[in-house]
């Protein structure tokens, strides 16, 4: 039996719809925003229309159950059945698109604003170009030394970093859950090892209240960190941070 | 067996001889190794030497374990055993500790380097020989029923079983100073919120820790035949399923739930705290997190989250916000000031607005906001033995910049009442002012910041020593008015007006 064209052209806009919901939902694992949906729908049903009314006699053949149910008496009844439904589906998405919407503004998040190229850091202007991590060249000089440092820096992160990035450094510390934004997971290779030594040196000392304009809102929770730390703690912070999530620096030379 | 075998002082060389001497381990685990885990993932809060010493101790509420005392607080061997069994460890390492900073290490240690670390940890104490010799009876678990959980009610309060530390409501507000066997200040816990739950609130693990208590702490053994208040295998399952049942879904944080709707109402709106029209306003429950972001900082929170419900009328808004404190605080009574920190302070909450709502994204720094965005506080304290409760209304500009303004001036009230465990303040305030430029002005329809502050005056928390809340939203949500069913309805009519009208002219045509 062959499928009448009308009910050809229902069953592939559903197939499609299906798809993008199981193509999003399952197999990408995150839901597709509702407008997004509705555009890409639009798109799909246009191609429907103009491929299924290719040609008069296709369109003959697709208009043809519509003509039927409305011109045909003996479908009288069911055209009425259909004259009742439609307006009164219509009438109820009119209702639930009305409703003011009660949904929380949607607060975007620059994880990387650009750094300024000079900063005002304990009180001095540091151009954040030049300035490089005093300790980094004791991994090759004194890799005792530097093995120290570390642990220094570890003790001064779990005195004082550990309540929001965690003791896994995956941004889930105690208080992580309590912030908003949620303080950032150094284990994500979209974070620190993304970034030069001295844009953390940047963002640690200055915080929260230290980010540039363009990155609001502004409304991240860190501490503006020269008020508690040295500049060397700071530093040794740092080290801790490459070494325990295993990541590398950017710098100029590798790029 | 199961003597405790407390030899805290040279564990590695024990260890190593036992290595030698048993090549048997008694655990899956390699101890060498775990030695090498250790020190890369658990010494820093734990310290070298396994006796929770370490730069983290003191900022930490409970501090990290001290694993030479051999004593573990969560186990399911019998109360009289003194070792636990290798799957207790391998649940706290592996599942974390709810409520502490120990987290799960199951996402990013095999399960052979848990057990490596387990058989490493044993040595702190001498336990790596040890065998636990008699396991937790749990009998014929009963089922959550009802019945069971009346019964366990009973049991609970019954000569005041549970309820001397718990308090009747299961709050942990029954105020008793308690310490853990290292001196360390311990709180018994909220039953209500059971998701705070070390290890979980599950009717199984409930049973463990009553059978067993919670070693180094005065949570006792009900199963021990030597206490007064023992209770049979039964009557555990029914404590069990009452305390399971006791958790207050209100009171669960909902990432998702970052807006506190204020419902209109008629007829006026309620002063009285415990006034039951407050239920009209959906709650939002919120995280309350420790200040420890700028000026004197504060790391040992007691309170962790705060609920709040919202109402307004044509002339006003009333919040109502709640939270659950074991201590009523209450400078200069002495019952209050025994179970307080030193230099005890008022109880008090604050609600935090922008003064003006901000068009953009940019909103008020959320500690107090800053030098181009000030903030009103709307500040109520719970009041001395001397003075009585206040409210204060000031303006802030960081949190060194805080200057209080006459609150009656701009309507501003706030009465607040403790019962059992539980603070619950409400405030009221006209939605508009006469002073324009420095009060909130309050409109239906927008989303406005919103945040909180939190001092336990009993736990030492005084000025910027606190907890909070960040930023959230207060909504007047207008109610929706006509104007969706009008438009339904004629978008319905014109539908149906357009059918007929092609199905009679179709008519005609197919008649012509």
């Amino acid at each position: 039996m062959r499928i009448p064209r009308l009910l050809q052209a229902v069953l592939v806009m559903v197939g499609v719809y299906l798809g993008f919901i199981v193509g999003f939902d399952v197999v990408l694992g995150q839901v597709i925003p509702s407008s997004l949906l509705t555009m890409y729908m639009f798109f799909v049903a246009a191609g429907v229309f103009m491929t299924f009314t290719y040609d008069d006699e296709r369109t003959r053949e697709l208009v043809a159950p519509i003509k039927a149910l409305v011109e045909d008496p003996s479908r009288r009844w069911l055209r009425n059945l259909v004259f009742t439904v439609v307006p009164l589906a219509a009438g109820a998405a009119t209702f639930v698109q009305m409703q003011p919407s009660f949904d929380a503004p949607v607060e975007l998040r620059s994880i990387h604003p650009a750094p300024p190229t000079t900063a005002k850091i304990f009180g001095r202007r540091v151009n954040l170009l030049e300035v490089e991590n005093p300790f980094r060249t004791l991994e090759k000089d004194d890799p005792e030394g530097f093995a120290e440092m570390v642990v220094e820096g570890a003790e001064i992160y779990i005195r004082n970093c550990q309540y929001c990035h965690g003791d896994k450094l995956d941004g889930r510390g105690p208080y992580a859950a309590g912030l908003n934004p949620t303080p950032l997971d150094f284990q994500d290779v979209g974070t620190i090892a993304q970034l030069q030594e001295s844009y953390l040196f940047w963002r640690i000392a200055t915080g929260g209240p230290g980010l540039p304009k363009e990155a609001a809102p502004w409304i991240s929770s860190m501490p503006v960190w020269q008020d508690f730390l040295t500049e060397d703690e700071i530093w040794k912070v740092i080290l801790f941070l490459y070494d325990y999530t295993g990541h590398r620096p950017r710098s100029w030379e590798h790029g | 067996m199961a003597a405790p075998t407390r030899l805290g002082g040279f564990p590695a060389v024990l260890a190593a001889v036992l290595m030698v001497a048993a090549p048997a381990a008694a655990t899956p685990g390699d101890a060498d190794r775990g030695e090498e885990i250790y020190a890369a993932r658990c010494l820093q809060c734990h310290g070298e030497d396994g006796d929770g010493l370490s730069p983290a101790e003191e900022r930490l509420n409970p501090p990290p374990r001290d694993f030479t005392s051999g004593d573990y607080k969560f186990r399911s061997t019998a109360f009289e055993d003194f070792v636990p069994n290798d799957d207790d460890l391998m649940r706290m390492v592996r599942d974390g500790m709810n409520g502490t900073a120990m987290p799960g290490w199951g996402d990013i240690l095999s399960e052979q380097e848990m057990w490596d670390v387990i058989a490493y940890i044993k040595t702190f104490a001498g336990l790596e020989e040890e065998q636990p010799s008699a396991q937790v009876d749990y009998g014929t678990m009963i089922e959550s029923s009802p019945d069971s959980i009346a019964k366990g009610r009973d049991l609970f309060l019954a000569s005041d079983r549970c309820s001397e530390c718990h308090g009747r409501d299961g709050k942990g507000d029954a105020v008793k100073r308690l310490k853990d066997d290292n001196g360390a200040r311990t709180w018994p816990r909220n039953l209500t919120k059971g998701w705070t739950f070390r290890t979980s609130n599950a009717p199984k693990d409930i049973f463990t820790r009553i059978s067993v208590g919670i070693p180094s702490t005065q949570m006792p053994s009900f199963a021990d035949p030597k206490s007064k208040k023992k209770l049979s295998i039964e009557e555990r399952w029914h404590v069990a399923n009452y305390v399971a049942s006791l958790a207050d879904s209100e009171r669960v944080v909902r990432a998702d739930n970052t807006v506190i709707k204020a419902a209109k109402v008629d007829g006026g709106l309620p002063s009285s705290p415990d006034d039951p029209a407050w239920t009209e306003g959906p709650p939002a429950t919120f995280f309350l997190v420790p200040q420890i972001v700028a000026g004197e900082r504060f790391f040992t929170p007691a309170n962790d989250s705060i609920t709040v419900r919202a109402l307004y009328d044509d002339t006003a808004i009333a919040l109502l916000v709640e939270w659950d404190d074991r201590t009523q605080s209450i400078p200069g009574d002495a019952k209050a000031e025994a179970i307080a920190e030193d230099g005890m302070g008022e109880d008090a909450v604050a609600i935090q607005f922008p003064v003006t709502v901000p068009q953009g994204m940019e909103k008020p720094y959320f500690l107090m906001g800053d030098a181009t965005r000030p903030v009103n506080l709307w500040q109520w304290s719970s009041g001395t033995t001397d003075t009585s409760e206040g409210v204060t209304l000031a303006d802030a500009r960081g949190i060194n910049d805080r200057r209080e303004r006459d609150a009656s001036a701009s309507g501003l009230t706030a009465t607040g009442s403790y019962r059992d465990g539980t603070w619950r303040v409400a405030m009221t305030r006209p939605l508009t002012t006469d002073a324009i430029g420095d009060d909130l002005q309050f409109s239906e329809g927008r989303f406005i910041p919103i945040a909180f502050f939190n001092w336990d005056g009993s736990n030492g928390e005084t000025a910027t020593k606190h907890t909070m809340t960040t930023w959230y939203w207060l909504l007047l949500a207008p109610a929706a008015g006509s104007r969706p069913i009008i438009a339904a309805i004629v978008v319905a009519l014109l539908i149906l007006g357009a059918l007929i009208l092609w199905a009679r002219g179709a008519a005609k045509r197919s008649g012509s």
